[in-house]
């Protein structure tokens, strides 16, 4: 078997015949993590990830003109966003990565390239600041991205009733609402176990 | 910047060696430009065998590779923006010294069925 996958392999020869039968059989696959500036992001990531979270940079260009002021940097055009990011060796030959999206809308840019063959994305909601997910449901919503809200289950935010969360939310019908605490790998493997459970049902 | 929007006032990011400097001013690759984040690279024979010889981020890319990495790892690695990470490893792919693992996905843009179904497995056993 050539190491040949997916629907990239005709786009200029990136992979090579002839590598181990081993290495042939590996695939990527990703999950997005997304929510507002310090639900517990890189948390979840970490509880779940089998390396310390690493960061990864990309650069924005042009899309930021107007929106960022660089006259404090003058000779700087492109600013730099950071995302945390972590693994899971599922198998012997898939390897699950989870990104920590950045929340603002400014970056959706960056969203586009994210979500495309992404399994689906985990919105953290922090019931304090639930405002702050609107955008990401919207969007996850908006391109057909298999989601589950999930409630970081900080303290003071106990009693609250499920359904007036997904109210609140808009959440769709049949998209899972979870808890976790973003701090316990076994509770963050349940919300990803719901979340590929929804990704197979809209699949069918 | 850092994931939530925090500005980055190191400007250049604290390195000493611009990041054009490592890709001789190219921002794209020929050929890997939709390299996806997520894509996997594993170092060839014929890397391991070139890699005393080739400039040093090249080496360490293939170092690291000798088990599976993702282009967010090399990245990572290199403390260098993605686009550079896709621009060195596309050239490495190309030169035959990494080979790239691309997700595998249908149609309709999302990950095959059987692998959701795998991924769940690997899951529920954790």
């Amino acid at each position: 078997m050539v190491s040949v996958h997916g629907d990239h392999a005709a786009d200029g020869g990136l992979v090579r015949a002839g590598a181990k039968a081993a290495q042939a059989e590996l695939l990527p696959l990703k999950i997005l993590v997304a929510g507002g500036f310090g639900v517990g992001k890189t948390t979840l990531v970490g509880a779940l990830s089998e390396i310390p979270p690493l960061s990864t940079e990309q650069e924005m260009t042009s899309l930021s003109e107007g929106i960022d002021d660089t006259s404090a940097v003058p000779d700087k055009t492109t600013t730099t966003v950071a995302m945390d990011f972590g693994r899971v060796t599922v198998d012997d030959a898939l390897v699950l990565y989870l990104f920590g999206t950045p929340g603002q809308s400014r970056f959706w840019f960056m969203w586009d390239e994210l979500a495309r063959g992404a399994v689906g994305a985990v919105i953290l909601v922090d019931l304090r600041r639930i405002d702050e997910c609107f955008a990401a449901v919207d969007y996850f919503e908006n391109r057909g991205v298999p989601f589950v809200v999930a409630l970081n289950d900080f303290p003071g935010t106990e009693g609250v009733d499920d359904d007036a969360v997904r109210d609140a939310l808009a959440v769709p019908p049949g998209c899972p609402l979870v808890h976790v605490d973003a701090r316990d790998g076994t509770s963050c493997t349940a919300a990803l176990i719901s979340l590929v459970e929804h990704a197979l049902a809209e699949a069918a | 910047m850092s994931v939530d929007g925090r500005e980055d006032t190191r400007g250049d990011g604290g390195r000493v060696v611009p990041n054009y400097a490592f890709t001789a001013g190219r921002t794209r690759s020929a050929r890997g430009a939709d390299m996806p984040i997520e894509a996997l690279v594993t170092a060839t024979e014929s890397g391991l065998a070139a890699a005393p010889g080739l400039p040093p981020e090249s080496r360490a890319i293939i170092e690291a590779s000798t088990g599976p990495q993702s282009l967010a790892e090399i990245g990572a690695l290199l403390e260098v923006p993605l686009g550079v990470a896709r621009v060195l490893v596309s050239d490495l792919a190309a030169d035959d010294h990494l080979a790239v693992h691309l997700p595998l996905v249908g149609t309709d843009g999302r990950p095959r069925r059987e692998l959701l179904e795998r991924l769940l497995d690997g899951l529920r056993a954790r």
